[in-house]
């Protein structure tokens, strides 16, 4: 049995893709999520980043369903999903404000990654791309040395233990090349001047249903149990070149355990610390000293009596 | 040390009180709380039915004292965020979809396209900087909540209507004169007409029920089935009640409301036949145990319904001139059996209400659209239709972003028949500053009997700042729908119910105040063609203005850097020269400066040079 030393398990899954004729990449990164969701990460620990509403989207002819096939075999949209940042919220500055925790006080807690040094992070991009950039919504771009830049800071802020970066796009493996920090397992759909594919259209929605990476992945993963022994090395060898035409890139120079001993769960899964103590907890005996008295609340003081009413709902008019 | 032991005992002595408090409170409390869950169903025009669910939680529970430590059936999450912002009365939708009262009278909770809400906060507040900070904090939390972008409220598109959306529920000021209870300080109001509403919405509204929706009326919400209506609407209201007759006391009403529009030729089957299964895909399997009221009505006030169980009991009331009949069924002898409560209605053909031509249509409705001139100037105009034989009092709020300036003096308030300009009884306007507050204008005007009025206010079409237009700034700009309030006299198409109730079962034996029904209706929203850039532009200017100055400058550095000579253009002359700087460079002296300016003359490959260097 292998030790893994982490403590919790994280999910950042990100589509940068605005407009309808980019269904494939909401199909792409919910896929991922169903699958995170299914092996145990709770939706309080997935950050969902959604830049467009493909399910409830007017063209969709099967309003609040996304699905992964023509056969339309398997929602990944489901009827419990939880998107954290969507539509216009899905921009570089959120998505590196979001990694390096520096988020207006207000922001609420489902929109935070609230990861510490034992936190296993999966990291999961989806949209277009190019040597070296990320496009978000067609309209700004994430760099290779600036998401390098934010994953240090995560490590120098110890925000993670490891982390498994995973990217879906066209050059995507030039998105890890600039990486520098440690524990980083990466992988990308195709190397850089390659394009990656997308796998089928669906004459139904008329538009490419999902990208061929993602597909096996989720075809893989979907025979994945959280009590699965598989291990990161076949995942990594999830969709060879003959199903993605892409050529899939990994990078582990980074990453200090071998792949072939680390199981799947290690990032797909959750791990939920259960501690039993056996000795019950006394708190409730004794008595209070009396010189304490003052943090007992005190018996509410009877009110005055107030009268209520309902307000009217037409306009009062005084003459000015 | 010794400081942190104390701490820590007393944290623990704290700790230990707090608990022994917490279960007499518990013990106390076990039975003040109530959830009630409902549903109505209602056919309307052009075979379309409207179904209506509401989860009333009625709480004895008084937001001023308590502070929400324990509780059974209100939501956690929510009491929470009402307790630490000081919230008196929260009213939030999510829709989609445009509520037709033309045709479907008034739905029984009104909803603006988009997300809709509005607060009226406590009266602990330190001043307008406090409440202003308590509700940006409001909004972000609950933009976590229920997965919606009320983040992107700010004082940019928040307004403090005055004499529309008043509480809805009970004030203590109210009594205390007219001053506190008129006052605008407390009340916020936005709204986001853009807002998609999907799954992701109604999965976090769906948790906060006691039952979530595995059981009872909630069990037939199903995503698939709510976002292929023609509207679709979710909302959570909360706000105080009177405890009793005396309302020397309050309690809490929370409310989770749903309202669908299903279109039964869109559904596919018969048009003039609806049930429950065919609504919502599944029947109704079980009761939620936690719910005091698990009932189901069907307006059959037009007695033109059959349906295929006999109801357990029927129900008749006049309202306001208006007969109404529900047949009720209640869920907890229904829905226990293995097979599920499936409710088939046939709609009688000889019935008005599969008509679209022969309905009759509700006293007062709207309509609002923009009009343009081009791209530089445009119009608003909304246009109200009294049916009504006399004259209606009648409030219109329009909320406008601030990149659509509107002209106050352009305010036209005119009869359309007749063309009589029709003067208000009050206008209340507060100009709209770029960036910071949007347009803000109320009119509070009498519409003559049997008359369309007409309102119209022109504006402008501005540009924003290039980094200010959204990834799809094509596709239009949306500005949320107005409200148009008034007091109708009578209570056709109307099935709302007054302030001092909360179930729907309690609409046979309530008592509107001196008749007064009131609507609060959204009009349209729509989309606004700013003009938008090129985007591509500052890309194309770069690429311009590099070629340009590539050109440019290499002929001017020749010119203004070089100096010219003649040369000597004879052969000889040329071929000496060359000869004589060959020998003087086998003898090692310098070469004379004539031989150097013969490359200098020829400034057009030095051009070259220059301009692929660039």
């Amino acid at each position: 049995m292998l030790q893994s030393r982490h403590t919790n398990n994280w999910a950042v899954l990100v589509d940068t893709s605005r407009f309808w004729f980019n269904y494939r990449h909401v199909a792409n990164v919910l896929s991922i999520y169903r699958s995170v969701k299914r092996l145990g990460i709770p939706d309080s620990q997935i950050i969902l980043m959604i830049a467009d509403d493909m399910a409830c989207n007017p063209r969709n002819p099967r309003p609040a369903t996304v699905f992964n096939n023509a056969d339309q075999q398997l929602n990944v949209y489901g009827d419990d999903v939880e998107v954290d940042y969507r539509g216009y919220e899905v921009t570089v500055e959120n998505f590196v404000r979001l990694l390096t925790s520096r988020l207006p006080p207000e922001t609420p807690r489902s929109k935070q990654l609230l990861t510490d040094e034992g936190s296993n992070i999966l990291i999961y991009l989806t949209g277009h791309g190019g040597d070296g950039f990320l496009k978000f919504q067609d309209s700004e771009e994430i760099t290779s040395q600036e998401l390098a830049d934010a994953l240090e800071q995560m490590w120098q802020k110890r925000k993670y233990h490891e982390i498994f970066f995973m990217i879906d796009t066209c050059q995507a493996a030039s998105m890890y090349e600039k990486f520098y920090s440690p524990n980083i397992l990466a992988m990308a759909s195709s190397l850089v001047g390659e394009d990656s594919l997308s796998h089928h259209i669906d004459p139904a929605i008329g538009v490419y249903i999902i990208d061929r990476y993602t597909f096996y992945a989720l075809r893989f993963l979907e025979k994945v149990q959280p009590d699965s022994a598989l291990n990161m090395s076949s995942f990594l060898a999830v969709c060879p070149k003959q199903d993605c035409i892409s050529t899939v890139g990994v990078r582990t120079d980074l990453f200090a355990r071998d792949p072939a001993k680390v199981p799947i769960t290690d990032f797909f899964g959750s791990i939920r610390p259960v501690e039993l103590t056996f000795v019950p907890e006394e708190i409730l005996q004794g008595t209070m000293p009396p010189e304490l008295n003052f943090l007992i609340p005190a018996e509410e003081p009877c009110r005055e009596k107030r009268k209520y009413s309902y307000v009217s709902q037409l306009p009062k008019i005084t003459k000015d | 040390m010794a400081m942190n032991d104390i701490g820590m005992s007393l944290l623990v002595l704290l700790f230990s009180s707090m608990l022994s408090a917490h279960s007499t409170i518990a013990s106390h409390r076990s039975q003040t709380d109530h959830f009630h869950e409902e549903v109505i169903f209602k056919s309307v025009a052009d075979a379309k039915v409207y179904s209506y669910f509401q989860f009333t939680t009625l709480w004895n529970n008084s937001f001023e004292t308590d502070r929400f430590d324990h509780c059974r059936l209100f939501p956690r999450s929510l009491a929470e965020i009402i307790h630490t912002f000081d919230v008196q009365e929260l009213h939030i939708s999510l829709t989609e979809g445009h509520w037709r009262h033309r045709y479907w009278g008034y739905p029984i909770i009104e909803a603006s396209p988009g997300a809709e809400i509005w607060v009226w906060f406590g009266k602990n507040n330190k001043g307008k900087d406090d409440i202003d900070r308590r509700w940006k904090g409001l909004t972000s939390t609950l933009s976590g909540l229920l997965c919606t972008s009320f983040n992107f409220i700010n004082s940019a598109n928040s307004v403090r209507p005055k004499f529309s959306f008043r509480p809805l529920g009970v004030d203590s000021s109210a009594e205390e004169g007219s001053e506190g209870n008129d006052d605008n300080e407390r009340v916020r109001y936005a709204v986001l007409p853009r807002e998609i509403v999907c799954t992701e919405n109604l999965t976090p509204w769906k948790k906060m029920l006691p039952c979530d929706s595995t059981k009872g009326l909630a069990s037939l919400l199903n995503a698939r089935f709510i976002h292929n209506t023609n509207y679709h609407s979710i909302g959570a209201h909360y706000r105080q009640m009177c405890l009793d007759a005396e309302c020397t006391d309050t309690k809490i009403e929370f409310k989770q409301t749903v309202s669908l529009v299903y279109d039964l030729v869109l559904l596919g089957g018969r048009a003039d036949e609806w049930s429950i299964r065919k609504l919502f895909g599944t029947g109704l399997f079980s009761y939620c145990p936690l719910a005091t009221t698990s009932n189901i009505y069907v307006d059959v006030s037009d007695n033109n319904i059959e349906l295929n169980k006999q109801p357990d009991s029927t129900h008749t009331a006049q309202i306001g001139g208006n007969h109404i009949k529900y047949a009720i069924y209640d869920v907890h002898r229904h829905a226990s059996s293995t097979a599920g409560f499936n409710l088939v209605a046939k709609i009688r053909s000889t019935s008005s209400s599969m008509s679209p031509m022969r309905h009759s249509s509700p006293l007062l409705h709207v309509n609002r659209y923009i009009r343009e001139y081009g791209k530089e100037n445009g119009g608003i105009v909304v246009k109200i239709y009294n049916n009504h034989r006399k004259p209606l009092v009648v409030t219109y709020f329009e909320n406008i972003p601030w990149f659509v300036p509107i002209y106050y003096h352009t305010l036209k308030i005119r009869r359309i028949d007749n063309g009589e300009e029709i003067k208000p009884l009050a206008k209340r306007y507060a100009p709209g500053s770029t960036r910071t507050r949007p347009y803000y204008l109320e009119v509070v005007l009498r519409v003559p009997g049997r008359s369309v009025v007409e309102l119209s206010v022109d504006f402008d079409y501005t540009f924003l700042k290039w980094q200010e237009y959204p990834p799809d700034a094509n596709h239009g700009f949306y500005v949320g729908s107005a409200v148009v309030s008034a007091a109708l006299p009578y209570a056709r198409n109307y099935r709302s119910l007054p302030a001092s109730v909360s179930l729907l079962q309690d609409i046979f034996n309530a008592t509107w105040p001196s008749n007064s029904f009131v609507v609060q209706m959204r009009t349209e929203s729509f989309i606004l063609g700013l003009p938008t850039p090129d985007f591509s532009m500052p890309y194309n200017v770069i690429c311009l203005a590099c070629t340009v100055v590539a050109l440019a400058f290499g002929p001017l550095h020749n010119i203004t850097t070089k100096r010219l000579r003649l040369a000597s253009h004879s052969a000889k002359g040329k071929w000496k020269a060359f000869v004589v700087s060959k020998i003087a460079k086998i003898f090692g002296r310098s070469a004379p400066n004539d031989a150097a300016s013969c490359s200098d003359s020829v400034p057009d490959s030095s051009v070259n040079t220059e301009a692929t260097k660039l």
